[in-house]
């Protein structure tokens, strides 16, 4: 990939915010949530180490949205072209869970795939990752390969980028008087914060090693204990779904307007009481340990025989964001010790 | 303009029947004509108040109409227990898998039908009777909680009885005046003799409780897991296996089933409940 440098991030972003909505990480307390890029007074931006808080889904798939409107349907509103910058390799990850349910054949959602090709991804690369970060583990990287149309990495001499696809290349072509060649020791300094981030991921995740796939870890451990006794801290706060990049589920509802009546799609989550129950009143997942297993099962086995890839893309966000205590890496620490126990008791 | 997923296609309600104390059944007419297999479902609107899954209880043939049987259960359902003739509502559809009928040909095949599950059961029965002759037999086996808890009452206690190649009978939990048949829950008219099982499927529809025993039941006849079809009940929402709340393990009720055997779904707990 054709890899060019730019001494400065402001005029690259300003370039960008010229052209369409552009959406950055601001640092936010602890975390960094996305914000829109304003040209004239926007300071300098800070090159996020790692994901902002915020997960990209929420640009392609709103916590709220009009799904369709009757008697008389409506135009679904043009949508025009936007840009995110800053996503990581594991935000990119979680589009491609996205686009495999969202863009699948034969059941496309109009929305979705209307504000997908209108999204200009600028990546970046992590430096410093969290105590929370195990992409790793979950076979990602702290920087991107693929997925994106520009990527961004910081070195002495300013900011390296990477080209990904036709689109980027032609924002590059548009805007040639901002990037120059980049000598070599600029790309082998970002070879070496890839690596020495990587080694750093490796360290703070050592712990965490597992003895088979997940899939069957998890397969082979279904029925334990281990999800009731987790489950004891979760208090429904329901913010590990919301947070999390690749959890999609949704609720329609209908609504009366002066005239018109329509009906809403809104973000949605498994761990809550009532998500699977009938009108009846039956339900296959009253207990909170079930519903924190089906949450589970859906990241590591489920979607993985459906789409062939797995839910969990190791961000780490479900982590931060619990009001309980539930941490998806012990949970699967702790299965994966159940397996290896009866693998040595049988 | 393409219709979008979500948009239902405007209908209206031209006749209303009633069918028991708590069972409506509603004739509802698509603005263009709507197919489906037996077995699939719709999701039904009720403008601005919200919309549930229900399996059409009227046979495929029939494309300029449907009749969707409704049982007073829910918030949904109690609105739409309110509405009568002239009511606009909204279909989306067809969704999942129905039953595959085509697998049945030359096999005799055994419904078992509760309740306010006779209505998909409705469709099937409706659809296997339009070519009879593919079917060793039909074997019914139907129960309600009363007499009068049984729908479609006039062809249940007439006409389909006496079809040639349809066997059925009927039980109540509870007889009141003038009932001559069995009482007793429908798993009491089940019998091993009913039909060669080695060459059957058995369809079983109706409330969980039902399902469940009547599943064990067949079992233990000594029928195939792979040869009982339940038209599982679960909380499908948006019909193309995305929004999540219909999931039984790694299945979409909407997409995948509703119509499962019970081989597809056994290893997963709580199916019933």
């Amino acid at each position: 990939m054709e890899t060019i440098l730019t001494s400065q991030l402001k005029p690259f972003l300003d370039a960008v915010a010229e052209e369409m909505d552009l959406y950055v990480p601001r640092k936010s307390g602890a975390h960094y949530v996305f914000g829109r890029y304003d040209t004239s007074s926007e300071k300098a931006i800070d090159f996020n180490n790692i994901r902002a808080c915020t997960p990209v889904k929420e640009f392609l798939f709103p916590l709220r949205e009009l799904a369709a409107v009757f008697p008389e349907p409506i135009e679904p509103e043009e949508i025009q072209p936007f840009a995110v910058f800053g996503l990581k390799d594991c935000d990119l990850r979680s589009l491609e869970c996205l686009d495999k349910v969202f863009l699948e054949k034969d059941f496309e959602d109009p929305f979705y795939v209307g504000r997908r090709e209108k999204m200009f991804v600028i990546s970046g690369d992590c430096f410093d990752p969290a105590e929370s970060c195990f992409c790793n583990i979950m076979d990602g990287k702290p920087y991107p390969d693929k997925g994106f149309d520009l990527n961004v990495a910081q070195v002495t001499d300013g900011y390296l980028i990477e080209i990904g696809s036709q689109k980027g290349k032609e924002f590059v072509g548009r805007h040639s008087e901002l990037f120059t060649e980049p000598g070599d020791d600029a790309l082998t300094e970002r070879d070496r914060i890839r690596a020495a981030t990587t080694e750093q991921l490796e360290q703070n995740n050592a712990g965490l090693k597992f003895d088979m796939p997940i899939r069957d870890i998890m397969t082979e451990t279904y029925d334990s204990d281990v999800y009731d006794i987790e489950a004891k801290t979760c208090v429904e706060c329901q913010a590990c779904t919301r947070v999390c990049p690749t959890c999609h589920c949704f609720y329609l509802y209908d609504q009366k307007q002066k005239d018109y009546f329509s009906k809403m799609k809104m973000w949605d989550s498994c761990m809550r009481m009532t998500y699977a129950q009938v009108a009846g009143g039956e339900n296959p997942r009253k207990v909170l340990g079930d519903r924190l297993r089906h949450r589970l099962m859906h990241k590591f086995v489920y979607f993985l025989d459906r789409y062939g890839l797995q839910m969990c893309i190791g961000c780490g966000r479900c982590v931060d964001g619990e009001a309980g205590d539930i941490d998806i890496r012990a949970v699967l620490k702790k299965l994966n010790e159940e397996f290896k126990n009866t693998k040595v008791a049988k | 303009m393409k219709p979008t997923l979500y948009q239902p296609i405007n209908s209206e309600i031209t006749d209303v029947i009633d069918e028991s104390p708590t069972i409506k059944s509603y004739v509802v007419v698509p603005e263009k004509p709507f197919k489906f297999d037996t077995g699939q479902f719709v999701e039904l609107t009720l403008p601005g108040e919200g919309e549930a899954p229900f399996t059409p209880s009227s046979s495929p043939a029939e494309t300029e109409k449907m009749e969707i049987t409704i049982m007073k259960t829910g918030r949904v359902t109690g609105l739409l227990h309110e509405c009568g003739k002239g009511q606009k509502v909204g279909i989306r559809g067809p969704y999942g898998n129905g039953y595959p009928i085509d697998d049945y040909a030359g096999k005799e095949v055994y419904i078992v039908g509760g309740g306010v599950g006779l209505a998909p059961i409705r469709s099937l029965f409706l659809t296997l009777v339009e070519r009879i002759k593919d079917f060793k037999s039909v074997v019914c086996r139907f129960g309600a909680k009363t007499p009068d808890d049984f729908i479609y009452k006039n062809t249940l206690f007439g006409s389909w009885q006496k079809i040639d190649g349809v066997d059925m009978k009927l039980s109540v939990d509870k007889a009141n005046g003038g009932w001559d048949g069995n009482v007793g829950v429908v798993t009491t008219i089940l019998d091993p003799k009913d039909v060669d099982i080695s060459n059957a499927v058995a369809i079983v529809c109706g409330p969980p409780i039902m399902m469940k025993f009547a599943t064990l039941k067949l079992l233990e006849f000594g029928f195939q897991p792979k040869d009982i079809y339940l038209s599982m009940e679960k909380n499908m929402s948006c019909g193309f296996g995305k929004c999540g709340h219909c999931m039984i393990g790694k299945y979409y009720v909407c997409k995948d089933g509703p119509v499962f055997t019970y081989e597809q779904i056994k290893q997963y707990p709580n199916i019933w409940d």
